[in-house]
């Protein structure tokens, strides 16, 4: 037994005790220790991934169950590679800031015995996922985590309609990917022989590519890339918060563990037009996602957005990755597939936070409407600061995670040599101008989120009575926020640590944390210096100020609006739909607001306003051009069919008279 | 037996069966229709008597007497009771008219004979050369179901077809085991009591036995 067995028996039976706690115990008692559980579940699958990701490999955990389909094919077994250990520590560390936040935060029917033992099943689904090392326990551990976390996203259906409404896009989405990855390894098991994934080598074409359509399809439903996003913005807002976290943060990026399993270890160096079809997907997810989360004003809706937006980025790294392996500059493609990894990481850091943050204010104000928050700063400081931290990572400004990753993604771009290749020459710049636009756009869309949720007046009465939240979601908050800065100032030895996933080479630690892309010449980043200099010249602004303040004190400064009356009430303030409003203009073509003024007069003066009613909503254009027709197609059918079932008995038995007939006719022919 | 006499018996007894099916469907008097079935009936047991002693069969004339007492006695006289009780003499008027009934019936049996040929083959055995009279039987008696809309004529129906199963096992197996027959008869005995009470219920609850007015489906 090594390290890494025994992760994978720790994760199993910690898994256990939390399912076992949370059917057997009740109350409070039953989230304190249920949720430890799933905590510990947590920690051992990432300590299980960080000991597969320093080069410890498993003897390989044999399950044993007696399949019958399995039959002749490999055994079911657990051991995870170094890329899947690193999305066990990923997935790890979420599920146990989630679960954390969870102890304090879950209550009502998201508390039941059902909503802890869904969540312990999902968050073992989840580990379990990267871990699987053969295709029929990789299904099985994805189904577990596709259950689990509909039992989650149900919790709350009995209270609110929109619950089911996104439950049933959710589970249909849901299955549609699961029969997309079924056929997928069907005909790669088939080409193989073999169910394990040290079989499925060497496959060729056009299986190979038939097997990438369907399974890349399939992940990209699991991972919310548009146009199989439309789970996302449902599903996520109406799930408990701690559990939004875990399917944004860690669901989610079994998906793109699905696309590097697929594109790296079954199938290496395919053809180009997949790793187009990847940077296309990608691209156009990230522009999308980031511009519906723009306009949002639904802070967990707008959070889901940008969950697909990075999901986006994410595989159109990849998809670079892959296009710079083929044209053979295998520097810039590790760096391409390293800016993957740790996007991956940098999003599931700070989309823990957020989500987190937006429960806590859930839970705190009953609100996630961001036009009828405020002022929670200083209701809220701990919530606020880590929000705050996790904005920036979405923001991808520096000290976070989300600026190192997106600026190795634009090294890669940048550094790649488009001239000799035509393909090239076509991607790279307009993947850079995206890329460009989605860090733009990501600032807005972030600025939004944390300044008009927690900053100024209060705009509703339940956000000026709001109160800090409970102590272990503090510690939730404050852990994933520390890592998101963690990352973002040490994101030297773990680069160094991802690049063994990949097989990438070329990138080292300089100084005690920098970090170096050998492979595109003198190419540094070492936050922590930078991040010291910033403090140290800004300890001289500070100084100076101070000085000027002493000499010029404040001065009440008087609004000129004021007239005298009320000086300034909360409805005066920019809220989240006026502060997006020129975006909604700009993009308006892509975006398809609904805008409506109402005016109302008084019955007896038809000039003066009594009131005026705005109202905007933005409408998910996929939604509205492929889905809401592909469903009235098929309520169509439905119709058709329910003509042929009218009650009449003479019709069901012309039914099978006419079979008895065709039957005979064929049988004769 | 000599096989002479033999050929004649079993195209008589399939003949009569034929054309009792084939009269079911012209007539609307259910009393005739009912008659008919009596007449099938011992057209029925006459068939399986000349085929079970033919193959030398010991209990062929029990069989026989089973299938006479059954088909052609206690399941018409159970008919005949129910369709008392509901005090209906006529089927109800149908939705198409005798004319194409009669020409359907007609080419559902040409199909029978098409589709029985590989079953006939060039087998010189008379009991096989009748074989596609057991086939239309089924599919006429499918037919009435079709066409027919008093609950009564259904099961009138459903017992031609049933006829049409028999005729065909006891042609293609020269002769039934007793026990084989004496299951199937029993089945089809307690279907026919369970509807008849149905039927009459149904007439006292909404004053008639039109299935084509049960069109409500419940889950």
């Amino acid at each position: 037994m090594n390290l890494v067995d025994a992760g994978l028996y720790g994760l199993l039976g910690s898994a256990t005790v939390a399912i076992v706690m949370a059917i057997v115990l009740t109350g409070r008692v039953r989230n304190v220790i249920a949720g430890l559980a799933v905590l510990a579940t947590g920690v051992a699958a990432a300590l299980t991934g960080l000991a597969t990701l320093l080069g410890y490999s498993g003897t390989g955990l044999a399950i044993p169950v007696a399949l019958p389909l399995v039959g002749d094919l490999d055994a079911l077994v657990l051991a995870p590679d170094r890329l899947g250990g690193f999305f066990m520590l990923l997935a790890g560390l979420v599920i146990a800031a989630s679960a954390l936040f969870g102890i304090g935060y879950a209550h009502g029917p998201a508390a039941s015995r059902t909503g802890w033992t869904g969540f312990a099943a999902f968050a073992l689904g989840v580990v379990l996922v990267p871990a699987a090392a053969d295709a029929i326990t990789f299904l099985l551990a994805w189904e577990l985590m596709a259950l689990g976390s509909t039992v989650l996203l149900l919790a709350e259906h009995a209270t609110r309609q929109a619950v089911r409404a996104a439950t049933i896009w959710y589970a249909v989405m849901t299955h549609l990917s699961f029969l997309l990855l079924l056929a997928g390894f069907g005909v790669l098991i088939n080409a193989a022989g073999g169910t394990s994934w040290a079989r499925m080598v060497g496959i060729a074409e056009p299986t190979a590519s038939l097997a990438f359509a369907l399974l890349v399809a399939g992940f990209a439903t699991k991972a919310g890339l548009v146009p199989v996003h439309v789970w996302l913005p449902r599903a996520h807002p109406e799930a408990p918060s701690h559990a939004s976290a875990a399917m944004s943060a860690a669901m989610v990026k079994m998906g793109i563990y699905g696309i590097l399993l697929v594109t790296l270890r079954l199938l290496p160096n395919g053809p180009s037009w997949w790793a187009v079809v990847l940077v296309a997907l990608g691209a156009i997810s990230a522009l999308y996602g980031i511009l519906q989360a723009s306009v949002q004003s639904d802070l967990k809706r707008l959070l889901a957005y940008s969950t697909t937006e990075n999901v986006g980025l994410i595989t159109t790294a990849i998809g670079v990755g892959l296009l710079l392996h083929q044209s053979g500059q295998h520097a810039a493609a590790d760096v391409a597939l390293i800016a993957a990894l740790l996007l991956a990481l940098s999003h599931a850091a700070f989309k823990t936070v957020l989500f987190l943050g937006a429960g806590a204010v859930l839970h705190a104000t009953g609100e996630r409407d961001l036009d009828q928050l405020g002022g929670l700063a200083s209701r809220m400081p701990i919530t606020a600061l880590t929000f705050g931290v996790g904005a920036l990572g979405a923001a991808a400004l520096p000290v976070t995670s989300g600026f190192v990753a997106e600026w190795v993604l634009l090294q890669a771009l940048i550094h790649a040599d488009a001239k000799t290749d035509r393909l090239l020459a076509v991607v790279m710049p307009l993947t850079m101008g995206v890329v460009a636009l989605t860090i733009g756009l990501g600032l807005l869309t972030f600025v939004k989120a944390a300044g008009i949720g927690f900053l100024a007046r209060p705009r509703s009465q339940a956000a000026s009575e709001a109160s800090e939240v409970g102590f272990s979601m503090r510690l939730a908050l404050l852990g994933s926020a520390g890592l998101t800065i963690g990352l973002g100032l040490i994101p030297g030895p773990l680069s160094q640590l991802l690049a063994g996933a990949v097989g990438a080479s070329g990138i080292a630690t300089t100084g005690l944390t920098g970090l170096e892309l050998g492979g595109l010449g003198v190419v540094v980043l070492n936050p922590l210096a930078l991040t010291a200099l910033t403090l140290v010249l800004l300890a001289g602004v500070l100084v100076v100020n101070g000085i000027a303040s002493r000499r010029h004190p404040r001065r009440e400064v008087e609004l000129p609006w004021g007239c005298g009356g009320e000086r300034t009430s909360p409805r005066m303030e920019y809220n989240a739909t006026s502060y997006s409003e020129p975006l909604a203009r700009v993009f308006g073509g892509s975006l398809h607001t609904r805008r409506s003024v109402e005016v109302e007069h008084p019955d007896d003066a038809p000039l003066l306003v009594s009131g005026i009613e705005f109202n905007q909503e933005t409408v998910d254009l996929v939604e509205h051009r492929v889905y809401l027709p592909a469903a009235r197609l098929a309520e169509r059918f439905g119709d058709f069919a329910r003509k042929l079932q009218n009650g009449s008995i003479h019709r069901y038995v012309g039914f099978s008279f006419a079979a008895l007939l065709l039957v005979l006719v064929l049988v004769t022919r | 037996m000599s096989q002479e006499v033999f050929q004649q018996l079993v195209a008589t007894t399939t003949g009569v069966l034929l054309l009792t099916a084939i009269l079911q469907v012209w007539g609307r008097s259910l009393v005739r229709s009912i008659g008919l079935l009596a007449v099938q009936g011992a057209a029925l047991a006459g068939l399986a008597f000349t085929v079970g002693f033919h193959a030398g069969e010991p209990q062929a004339s029990l069989v026989a007497l089973i299938v006479l007492v059954m088909k052609s006695v206690v399941l018409p006289a159970a008919l005949l009771r129910s369709a008392r009780l509901t005090g209906e003499t006529r089927e109800r008027p149908a939705a198409l008219n005798p004319a194409v009934e009669l020409i359907g019936a007609a080419g559902l049996t040409l199909i029978a004979y098409i589709v029985g040929t590989p079953l006939v083959g060039d087998n010189p055995d008379p009991a096989r050369q009748a074989l596609p009279v057991g086939i239309s039987l089924v599919l006429l008696g499918f037919w009435l179901l079709l066409i027919r809309r008093s609950a009564i004529t259904q099961l009138i129906g459903f017992l031609v077809l049933d006829n049409g199963i028999a005729t065909v096992s006891f042609l293609a197996s020269s002769g039934l085991p007793l026990t084989v027959e004496l299951g199937a008869s029993l089945d089809v005995l307690l279907v026919v009591l369970i509807l008849g009470v149905f039927v009459v219920r149904m007439q006292r609850q909404q004053g008639h036995s039109d299935i084509t007015e049960l069109k409500e489906l419940h889950d």
